[in-house]
């Protein structure tokens, strides 16, 4: 008697554990797509924050020796590169953020905020790095082809280091765009699955 | 003629501040999916006027010899400026015609997210180029256009402003889907 109280009990205590074990799985998508996000956004901060080019020109020739002036391109220049930088600065740190809560974060009971504050800083991110990845973009297009009509010149074939630097930050940055709106769908679905599955096991 | 065109002025900027407090009233008291029509129905109305208002300005001015153009189809950005708008505008219509607790509501949340982001580049471009054409590139040797061209600019900087209120309108609207697909699950129980 004792005996099989003894089993039934060891019984319920090993099913225990095991639901206990599998209560709470981590699941490995998020986390490595948020530290591609996190190595993306911050190389494209550094890579246009580090972007400089100096170069010396002939201007003009009097009599028979040339003038020479520097010509400097930096990042600063543009107001587009500068936002670029920021936003791309504040979404790497967004990103490792997201990725430490996710990870460390179990211990704190938020009453189920978290669950609602994650998409939703994730939808403002991606809003921020879309609008700098594309703003930049189209300025370096600016750069690289010139406006006939407005008659601005382009300046690529001259600082053609500055460009193609500005161009991987760029492209790097476009990758993240889209990881993060992957991160998105997938943080939506799994709150829409969370809310249905949690009231459904209840009842 | 003179007159009525002032009357109708001073009413209507009378009005302008009652807009916002109108629409938070309408938000907090009608229904969750009654304001998401509206916030749709007025993003819809901020990216076609962008997109028509973007489409009809030009200007030109002859000085000398000198032939300065000015049309959206000048610029990439604005060009990419109004297929955003427009492509964000005939998504609206499409999706204004779903009907309530359908279960593609989360799809169209998922969507919303991508056409916010759309709308929020197409206008931070749109707004780097129109910086330098108002106040040029020094450092890069760019003048700025905007004296060349008024008429255009001051009809770009219309369209712009809508163009600036619609991912707004979007963003709210991104978030008012969340909190009711959030609400609406927990409501079930």
């Amino acid at each position: 008697m004792a005996v099989e109280i003894g089993d039934k009990a060891e019984a319920e205590c090993k099913s225990n554990q095991e639901i206990a074990v599998t209560r709470k799985p981590i699941g490995y998508v998020i986390p490595v797509l948020r530290l591609l996000t996190f190595a993306a956004t911050l190389s494209a901060t550094l890579v246009m924050a580090l972007n400089k080019q100096t170069k010396t020109f002939v201007v003009a020739t009097v009599g028979t020796t040339p003038i020479k002036a520097t010509f400097t391109a930096k990042f600063s220049h543009t107001p587009a590169f500068v936002f670029f930088v920021i936003a791309n600065g504040m979404a790497s740190f967004h990103s490792i953020l997201m990725l430490v809560i996710e990870l460390f974060g179990h211990k704190y009971d938020l009453k189920g905020l978290r669950f609602v504050i994650i998409p939703v800083l994730d939808i403002f991110t991606v809003a921020l790095i879309s609008g700098a990845a594309n703003a930049a973009a189209f300025m370096g297009e600016l750069g690289r082809n010139g406006n006939s009509h407005a008659r601005w010149n382009k300046i690529c074939d001259r600082f053609k280091k500055y460009c193609d630097h500005g161009s991987a930050a760029m492209l790097v940055s476009f990758i993240a765009v889209l990881i993060l709106i992957i991160i998105t769908a997938i943080s939506i679905l799994k709150l829409h699955k969370r809310n249905s599955t949690s009231y459904s096991t209840l009842h | 003629m003179g007159c009525s065109v002032a009357i109708f002025i001073t009413i209507h900027t009378t009005h302008i501040p009652f807009v916002p407090f109108v629409l938070v009233f309408s938000l907090i008291m009608l229904k969750k999916m009654m304001s998401i029509f509206l916030l749709r129905l007025l993003a819809l109305g901020a990216t076609i006027s962008a997109t028509v208002v973007t489409l009809t300005t030009h200007d030109s001015r002859h000085v000398l010899n000198l032939t300065f153009k000015a049309s959206y189809s000048n610029a990439p950005t604005l060009r990419y400026f109004v297929v955003a708008n427009a492509i964000a505008s005939g998504y609206s219509i499409i999706v204004l015609f779903i009907p309530s607790k359908n279960s593609l509501w989360k799809f169209v949340l998922i969507s919303d997210v991508i056409v916010t982001s759309m709308l929020v580049s197409s206008i931070s471009a749109a707004l780097g180029v129109a910086q330098i054409g108002k106040k040029g590139n020094s450092h890069a040797g760019w003048l700025p256009i905007c004296d060349q061209v008024p008429k255009f600019c001051d009809r770009l900087t219309g369209a712009l402003i809508a163009g600036f209120v619609a991912p707004i309108l979007y963003l709210l609207l991104v978030l008012f889907s969340l909190h009711n697909l959030i609400n609406l699950l927990s409501a079930k129980a």
